[in-house]
């Protein structure tokens, strides 16, 4: 080295010094390598994980619509004020400047009035207690900036004239835990308090709105139970990031089509980070990942369907606590119109939360459960049309009579005696052939009917129209509802189970969606379709490249493989029990106009006892469809505890009211759409 | 002021060029990152521009330079014929310093000499005027340097300051007397064997000290500032338990103060090993700027840790380098010096300057205890400033008048 050769060579300390002075700053900048270099990723990871923060962006819902599109479940901007806690730093340091020098004087104060009670001044161990510690001033820190939070909190409450406080735990909890964060002040502000806001606020330091989307429901209980419901729920999906410093809320569908389709409803979250400082201020945001929107999911529903449905099931025998279900199908197709189901509930208020004694209402009355789709009824009388069309296939003649006996005990009544049991009948003695027993809903008849034909034919029609099996439906509200299989025909089973299976007791369970399933197969001719409830998805962004998501329309599930002559006869049989004075089902156009319409239907009422025979209570339905010259719609009315199968009937016939209307208003529009295209 | 045109004489008179250029580079970098340092939040920006940090920064280099040129005007044989009372001067002002109402305190020590428009620091000049001293003791013939008697005096001469700088206390100031008196009686050639016993006792007393502080049962430690004991701590990594029987509350508290013990040293290792290969600009560094590396130490005893922040690998090179030439030409002028006072002085320069930066950028990079030793003309502060450059003015003092060809 230049320098080391100049030194003289009798100088040994001096080269001595000069090896020295190298090692030491050699030493240096082999430390500097094995930090700068060698560990600089260590390092530069060090430094993000104390500056960077991560925010997780929900993205916005997709809307659910019914057929026309009109908006069922969407999502509004909820505006909140919310304190922007990185500005209000300054007078934070202030008020605590301002709080410690007075805490400060005071402590003075009380040192001189202390020297003045001794008459001598205090000695160092003495004056330690008049001093301000570091505990203190942690305290007079957080009091100051409480103190400054909610003196804006106060203005703000002022001036959009709503009286504000802030709670200081939770104040405090934000800012130890969230300080990147804005904080709410007040939520879902009025358009009004918005106004006076922006008129008056705007000058305020650290306060701004912040919006939110929030969900709602704007037709508020209507289809409540198809749509389902939310919780709040921020986590990450698989695929998405998965670690945050913060989750903004977001929510996650549990039930209904908001569960089935929530992976197409809640679109990709984004991600921003937050960079803060050594305190944890906000300084600087990036969003490094952006929010792609949830799709919009288009349902079969028709609202004005829906809406009529669910108002029949309100005016249904016991009012507003009527417990019951409405299913509308098109029986051409299997599109659900409608899945009412009563009583029902407001499932925006699982967002903004129940008001008093609503939840308990709702655990009460089983309000949640949606009664078209999850739970089991014995469907009674209405099994007859698949006991009848069983025995008609079997090769019964429609016209041949039986001869009903008056019941000893009730003599305007028949009878059905198998072995001990006396199995009463509604229906007065008589003679019956086919048409007048279905019509009627005679007991005796079709208990004869089926026990001459044998369980096996009616299990096996039953099979055909896949009783017993679930939908698969994406709403996690489904039961199969049940049916004995083969093998149950083989153990156990006694006549006495067959004459309950001919008037649809006992070992039959159904759905009332699959019940309009069954009630549509014997309209169309035969066709057992999968219902549907979901026309299509469609993105929201129209530019992305990829259409909307088809589900097809009438999927075949099965085929019945009847006789249509048979059908036909059924038909008949269903129309004239809503057409003769002696039907059932008369009582269909009691309380709705339906010019022109002819309905076939069947009564039901399912008695349901408990364990010890005892009866608890009984289901009553209406299932029908129309028109009977060309059967489009299946109307199914379910109600629990009602007087009889005839009192659904006219919940039925507002249904099918409200479907005219529909039809009317489509062909209204075609014809504008006609006139305008020829134009 | 006998020789008016010494500065400019062409034989005798040439300054040490390298060295000065050197000097001028680190200047510029201490100007620089001192305004990087400091020009962070927006009351910074506000002041008026002459009494922004920088700008003083840059006055007292000027003063610092010109006191510099002015030590230079006298021959360094006539400044160590007055260097005792220089030295005893010095050792006043460390006494006074100690004094309450006239050392002013600050970080829980008493360093300071407030004369309002600067706050004085005498332990800096200190280590001058000891080093001149002690050249001027040690350059009698080498035959005297092997009476006991001499020696023991020449220890005595760095003790007394010694003890005062840690009273006050300044751990990292005291400790570099110790290098810059061992080397300069090293150089002044007194016998081996006193060196190497006194090495050794130096030795087993640190080793006892530390052992001490470290490990000994709380009433058995040799009173040490709460703050300097931690430092210790935090260097060597060890975390002493809570207490036997501590809550969990207490517990979280010893966890939590022993985190904010490490956090300069953590954040002036991120600093400095983020900042990579190039750094990340002038003016860019985030540690600093966010204000993890703490704002009242970030453009004095931790400059460097932003300098290496925001220049990286190749910006701390470049320092160390422009180090390594005041360093190196710096023995060089004492090994061209007329006489041995020169030589010995020289060579005592040379270690107090080495011992600031190694001791200094060894603490950015967790390889020395963190101590509030300044860096040379990087880091902002008027009585370092001018003391370094007073102490470079010597050197050139010495290799103006050195010995003609």
């Amino acid at each position: 080295m230049l320098i080391f050769d100049q030194l003289r060579k009798d100088d040994p300390q001096l080269r001595t010094v000069a090896l020295a002075v190298l090692a030491g700053l050699s030493l240096l900048l082999a430390g500097l390598w094995w930090v700068q270099v060698v560990g600089q990723n260590e390092y530069q990871a060090n430094l993000e994980t104390q500056s960077f923060r991560t925010v997780r962006l929900p993205a916005v819902r997709g809307k659910i619509m019914d057929r026309n599109g009109i908006p069922l479940a969407e999502n509004r901007p909820a505006y909140n004020v919310s304190l922007y806690l990185e500005e209000l730093r300054r007078p934070f340091e202030e008020a605590y400047a301002v709080a410690v020098t007075q805490a400060r004087a005071n402590l003075r104060a009380q040192a001189e009035q202390r020297e003045k009670v001794l008459r001598r001044s205090l000695n160092r161990e003495e004056r330690k207690a008049f001093v301000l510690g570091s505990k203190d001033k942690t305290e007079i820190r957080k009091q100051a900036r409480f103190t400054v939070a909610s003196n804006v909190v106060y203005q703000v409450g002022r001036q959009i004239q709503v009286p504000l406080t802030l709670d200081r735990t939770d104040f405090e909890r934000h800012y130890d835990t969230r300080l990147a964060l804005p904080y709410p002040v007040l939520k879902n502000l009025e358009p009004i308090q918005i106004a006076r806001f922006q008129e008056q606020s705007a000058s305020l330091p650290g306060v701004d709105i912040e919006i939110q989307s929030t969900r709602v429901y704007p037709y508020q209980s209507s289809a409540a139970h198809l749509l389902g419901a939310l919780s709040r729920d921020d986590r990450s999906l698989e695929g998405e990031e998965a670690f945050f410093s913060y989750r903004l809320p977001d929510y996650r569908g549990d039930l209904g089509i908001e569960f089935g389709f929530d992976r197409y409803l809640r679109g990709t979250a984004g991600a921003k980070s937050v960079l803060v400082n050594n305190i944890g201020y906000r300084q600087m945001e990036q969003v490094w990942s952006a929010v792609e929107p949830g799709s919009n999911v288009v349902l079969t529903v028709d609202l004005r369907v829906q809406q009529a449905a669910e108002r029949a099931l309100l005016e249904g025998p016991q009012g507003i606590h009527t417990r019951g279900a409405a299913v509308v199908m098109n029986v051409q197709n299997g599109d659900v119109l409608a899945l009412a189901s009563a009583p029902t509930l407001n499932p925006n208020h699982f967002i903004q939360g129940f008001p008093r004694g609503e939840w308990q209402r709702i655990t009460d009355t089983h309000a949640q459960k949606n009664r078209a789709t999850q739970e089991n009824y014995a469907p009674g009388s209405v099994f007859k049309t698949v006991v009848g069309l069983a025995a008609l296939e079997a090769g019964v003649s429609p016209h041949e009579n039986l001869t009903v006996p008056a019941n000893p005990n009730q003599p305007n009544k028949g009878y059905y005696q198998l072995g001990r049991r006396v199995i009463r009948d509604t229906a007065p003695p008589g003679s019956y052939d086919f048409k007048r027993a279905l019509k009627l809903s005679s007991n005796t008849y079709f208990i004869s009917r089926g026990l001459q034909i044998g369980p096996q034919a009616i299990v096996a029609l039953g099979h055909k129209l896949f009783l017993g099996e679930r939908f698969g439906l994406p709403t996690r509200q489904e039961t199969g509802g049940y049916f004995p299989d083969p093998d149950r025909l083989r153990a156990r089973w006694t006549d006495g189970n067959t004459a309950n299976l001919s008037i649809g007791q006992d070992p039959v369970l159904m759905t009332p969606l699959q019940v309009a399933v069954m009630i549509s197969a014997m309209a169309n001719g035969g066709t057992v379709f999968w219902p549907r409830l979901v026309a299509r998805i469609e993105p929201v962004d129209t530019l992305s490249g990829f259409g909307p998501l088809q589900y097809p329309s009438g999927l075949v599930r099965g085929v019945l493989g009847v006789k249509p002559r048979n059908l036909a006869i059924l038909h008949e049989a269903m129309l004239s029990d809503t057409e003769d004075p002696d039907g059932t089902g008369r009582s269909v156009r009691d309380r709705a106009a339906l010019p022109g319409l002819r309905i076939c239907g069947k009564t039901g009422t399912a008695q349901i006892m408990d364990e010890r025979n005892v009866k608890t209570g009984q289901t009553t339905w209406f299932a029908s469809f129309a028109p009977y010259e060309k059967p489009k719609y299946a109307v199914v009315v379910m109600v629990e505890d009602g007087p009889s199968g005839g009192a659904c009937a006219p919940l039925a016939g507002k249904i099918y009211q409200a479907l005219l209307e529909m039809e009317k208003s489509a062909e209204a529009q075609g014809a504008v759409a006609r006139l305008e295209g020829g134009r | 002021m006998m020789r008016s045109g010494f500065l400019f004489s062409e034989s005798q008179s040439r300054i040490e060029r390298l060295q000065v250029a050197a000097l001028v580079g680190l200047m510029l970098i201490g100007a620089a990152f001192v305004f990087s340092a400091t020009m962070v939040t927006e009351a910074a920006g506000a002041a008026p521009w002459y009494s922004q940090s920088w700008f003083r920064q840059m006055v007292w280099y000027g003063l610092g330079a010109t006191a510099g040129i002015a030590v230079c005007a006298v021959d360094y044989r006539i400044w160590a014929r007055w260097s005792l009372v220089i030295y005893w001067g010095t050792i006043l002002l460390l006494i006074a310093v100690l004094v309450p109402g006239i050392g002013s305190m600050r970080f829980g020590a008493r360093r300071w000499i407030d004369l309002g428009f600067f706050q004085f620091q005498p332990s800096e000049f200190a280590k001058l005027a000891f080093v001149l001293a002690q050249a001027h003791f040690l350059s009698r013939p080498v035959d005297e340097l092997r009476a006991p008697i001499i020696f023991a005096k020449a220890l005595g001469l760095m003790a007394l300051p010694f003890f005062l700088i840690m009273k006050e206390p300044d751990l990292g100031s005291a400790l570099v007397l110790l290098p810059a008196g061992l080397v300069m009686m090293f150089v002044a050639g007194t016998p081996k064997r006193y060196l190497v016993r006194l090495g050794i006792v130096v030795g087993v007393l640190g080793a006892l000290f530390l052992v001490d502080v470290l490990f000994a049962p709380h009433n058995w430690q040799i009173k040490l500032e709460d703050y300097q004991r931690r430092r210790l701590l935090v260097y060597f990594g060890i975390q002493p338990a809570a207490a036997p029987g501590a809550t969990k509350a207490q517990q979280e508290a010893l966890r939590r103060q022993q985190f904010d013990d490490s956090h300069n040293v953590r954040q002036a290792l991120i600093s400095v090993g983020s900042g990579g290969w190039m750094g990340k600009g002038w003016r860019r560094g985030t540690q600093n700027a966010l204000g993890y590396l703490p704002r009242a130490v970030a453009h004095n005893d931790f400059i460097f840790s932003v300098i290496a922040e925001e220049r990286g690998f190749v910006g701390s090179v470049m320092v160390i380098t422009l180090y390594g030439v005041v360093l190196f030409t710096g023995i060089r002028i004492s090994g061209q010096a007329r006489d041995r006072l020169g030589k010995i002085m020289a060579v005592g320069i040379v270690m107090i300057f080495f011992s600031h930066v190694f001791i200094n950028i060894g603490m950015n990079i967790r390889l020395m205890p963190v101590t509030g030793v300044p860096l040379p003309l990087l880091s902002y502060g008027g009585s370092s400033v001018l003391s370094s450059l007073i102490a470079i003015g010597m050197l050139q003092n010495i290799h103006i008048y050195r010995k003609a060809y």
